[in-house]
């Protein structure tokens, strides 16, 4: 049986001090406190950055001695999140979780890891290795997805691939170009010309 | 590959994808399975048990064990075995010390380790844990403890108490409120305790709480031994058997280890010179990775 009560604690305490830390749980509804929304913004100086990225959490019966199941709802360009399904590879949400964290430690572990990629302990082995072996791609691809993916704007990338392709540069090229610039229109745009 | 209909290799992507969605969440099943598997075998808690079963279970092991358990025979009656989880010495522990307390009723034993509880609740407030992840652990203890004394309207029977420490909604609260009273302590003494950790595991005192005390299920060492003997006051006398020889020359004995708290060592040097040391009450036997409670004659 989940502690509720604990759960309602946890929830007033993280969202709180939402001004500082910009991470939020928030329940996706009401009557039930085991489906969560975790938000967390994607730290500074990262491809991330500016990104706000919301996280799936399920909290098991067991919980707080089970950890809480989260994955990344928001798709996500990283090491150890796989692109596909958003699993998080991170061991405090797996053998290491102790009932001493909570989910805002737990979403400050997560929101670390988007500043730390451990390549070697990977959840997506195609983006684990151009990690290792591109890192300027991958720098690139993750902003991209950023901006495509974590953004309020990221409706938008649509509109900008659309009207790119109206000025009669072919598709392909354009999604490419918007990716290798991390989604800025103009940049994009100088590079179609000058490529 | 490329004969596949688009159907057919749809589907495999989903199940590629379903696996890998739920590929932590099967780990984690599976690992709750055999926590259960092992459940049915052996329960948190099990009955006390003369010694002659420990003898019985090396019947035709290492004729050094079966030297030591005659010898255990002399100085102890009885073991109370507890569940190989890796919470075994912080069970062990919880049953043996709320046991002497039920059966000794020493009040004043119990209004000391409240006012070492009172100082770990400080402690661990000003490390900056977050009251409301360890207070509902820290009531469940106080609670427990009033209820092993006689006369409240709570108070329990030895037969209760065994019931509860095999309830896991009671015995996993107690084992983690004593894994929060041993990563404060660490914390708090850090400097101390850093040395026997970097020989441990070679990680920071931080790491080491973190990764080795905090998480249910991870195995306790006498870092852990020492830091809940210290914060709690109590002492605790570790019996081992092992195949080693003893240190008494060439002939067999039994070694144990007392841990002594600090402060005890403190009473007994300022109250009496020379006298014995205290005498622990709560006595553990310890094969290697695992810990079983211990009954003295």
């Amino acid at each position: 049986m989940v502690d509720f009560a604990r759960v309602q604690k946890e929830l007033q305490e993280c969202n709180r001090d939402f001004g500082v830390s910009g991470i939020k749980v928030i329940p996706k509804n009401e009557a039930n406190l085991t489906q969560l929304l975790g938000t967390i913004p994607g730290p500074l100086g990262t491809p991330y950055e500016g990104g706000t990225f919301n996280i799936d959490i399920n909290l098991p019966d067991g919980y707080p001695f089970e950890p809480p199941k989260m994955k990344f709802a928001t798709k996500v360009w990283h090491p150890n999140i796989s692109s596909q399904s958003g699993a998080i590879c991170l061991d405090i949400l797996k053998d290491q979780w102790s009932p001493a964290l909570t989910l805002k430690t737990a979403l400050l572990s997560v929101q670390a890891l988007l500043s730390a990629p451990e390549p070697d302990d990977p959840q997506d082995a195609v983006v684990a290795q151009q990690y290792l072996r591109e890192y300027q791609t991958y720098v690139g691809t993750a902003r991209y997805w950023t901006e495509a993916f974590a953004k309020a704007s990221s409706l938008n990338v649509e509109e900008k691939v659309q009207k790119l392709v109206e000025m009669g540069f072919p598709e392909a090229l354009v999604r490419s170009a918007l990716e290798s610039v991390g989604g800025d229109e103009n940049l994009a745009l100088e590079k179609l010309c000058s490529g | 590959m490329q004969n596949q209909d688009a159907s057919e290799t749809s589907v495999q992507t989903s199940e590629v994808d379903d696996w890998a969605n739920f590929r932590d969440d099967d780990i984690l099943q599976q690992q709750s399975a055999i926590v259960t598997e092992e459940a049915g075998k052996i329960p948190f808690l099990g009955d006390k048990e003369p010694l002659t079963s420990l003898a019985a279970e090396y019947k035709s092991g290492s004729p050094i064990l079966l030297e030591k358990i005659k010898l255990l025979n002399e100085q102890y009656a009885a073991i109370r075995r507890t569940r190989g989880d890796g919470n075994c010495f912080f069970r062990s522990f919880m049953f043996a010390y709320l046991e002497h307390i039920l059966e000794s009723q020493d009040r004043a034993e119990v209004d000391r380790i409240k006012t070492n509880v009172e100082e770990c609740r400080k402690t661990l407030l000003s490390l900056g844990y977050v009251e409301f992840t360890f207070e509902d652990f820290f009531t469940l203890f106080l609670e427990q403890l009033e209820s092993v004394l006689s006369g409240n309207e709570d108070s329990i029977s030895h037969d209760e108490l065994v019931q509860r420490s095999r309830d896991q909604s009671i015995s996993d609260y107690v084992v983690m409120f004593f894994r929060f009273i041993a990563s404060g302590e660490i914390k708090k003494r850090s400097e101390f305790y850093e040395p026997f950790i970097q020989g441990l595991t070679n990680t920071s005192v931080q790491q080491f709480c973190k990764s080795s005390v905090e998480p249910m299920g991870e195995e306790s060492d006498h870092v852990h031994i020492t830091a809940l003997s210290d914060a709690l006051g109590v002492p605790i006398r570790v019996v081992y058997l092992d195949r080693s020889h003893g240190d008494k020359g060439s002939s067999v004995s039994v070694n144990h280890h007392d841990f002594t708290p600090v402060a005890c060592d403190l009473t007994n040097a300022t109250s009496a010179s020379g006298s014995e040391a205290v005498k622990p009450f709560v006595t553990l036997l310890y094969r290697p990775g695992h810990y079983d409670i211990l009954y003295p004659k």
